[in-house]
């Protein structure tokens, strides 16, 4: 303390142990806030159409595309601890063998709280097939809309906003033109 | 010339402003920490949270780094020099 490097150590050395205190300070109060957003997701139509992957160029597969519409209003969810949401759509059913999937079709990033308000119809932004090539005895499936909030400082917390309240069987595979 | 700006960068003070330096840091970090954490949750912005942490560091490092007279009012005071003995 004598000197001015001693006087910057000793006040570096307070100020790393109140700067943790802050930080987990802020990691808790993120508890407080228990928001629990509701919308809505629904299915307008699945197509269900063969086709050839790029990776497995012999193998026949079916490929889903799936129409949907949702509404859910996420701003509630922007605290101040909130960096950023994941929100996604997942198409959740159990195939022949009956193993239970989740298939993440769709997802948006959503940085502002101006921008947490998701409305509007969508496509599968990724591809979505079945495992085994094929959707066919496949049980309807399930589409819920899911978000991950991701916070500044603390742990992230999922949480489901929507789901379809009927679930949606797929079609027969149609056939294509040739 | 070379002991003039060790002198300057060393920036001494004497033992009673040195307990004094270290009452101000610990009270001054610690009120800055829950201002900080109370103006930043009762305005949702962690944004203003560091922001006053950091103004706060800027202000007690002004107090605190350079050599204020106020440091320096209890100067040691020396023994008088032992008159040299002749020893044998």
């Amino acid at each position: 303390m004598h000197t001015l490097y001693a006087r910057v150590n000793n006040a570096s050395a307070m100020l790393s142990t109140c700067m943790m205190l802050l930080l987990a300070a802020i990691a808790l109060s993120s508890l407080v806030f228990t928001a629990d957003p509701k919308g809505a997701v629904t299915v307008s139509l699945v197509q269900v159409v063969p086709g050839n992957a790029r990776r497995y160029r012999n193998k026949d597969q079916d490929f889903a595309f799936v129409t949907f519409n949702v509404s859910a209003d996420l701003t509630p969810l922007f605290n101040w601890n909130t960096k950023q949401l994941f929100v996604y759509l997942a198409a959740e059913y159990t195939n022949k063998q009956g193993v239970s999937n989740e298939v993440v079709i769709w997802d948006r990033i959503v940085r502002r709280k101006e921008d947490a308000n998701i409305l509007g119809a969508g496509r599968n932004k990724y591809v979505f097939r079945e495992l085994s090539g094929s959707f066919r005895d496949v049980k309807p499936a399930h589409y819920s809309l899911k978000y991950n909030v991701m916070p500044y400082v603390g742990v992230l917390t999922y949480g489901e906003a929507a789901r379809t309240t009927e679930p949606v069987p797929f079609p027969e595979r149609q056939q294509l033109a040739k | 010339m070379l002991s003039t700006i060790q002198n300057l960068l060393e920036a001494r003070i004497d033992f009673e402003g040195q307990k004094l330096v270290e009452q101000i840091v610990r009270l001054w970090l610690i009120l800055a920490t829950v201002l900080a954490f109370a103006l930043g949750f009762g305005l949702q912005s962690l944004r203003i949270t560091f922001g006053t942490l950091g103004v706060s560091l800027i202000g007690l490092s002004l107090v605190i780094l350079p050599p204020w007279p106020m440091y320096n009012r209890h100067p040691v005071q020396w023994l008088p020099p032992v008159k040299e003995t002749k020893s044998e």
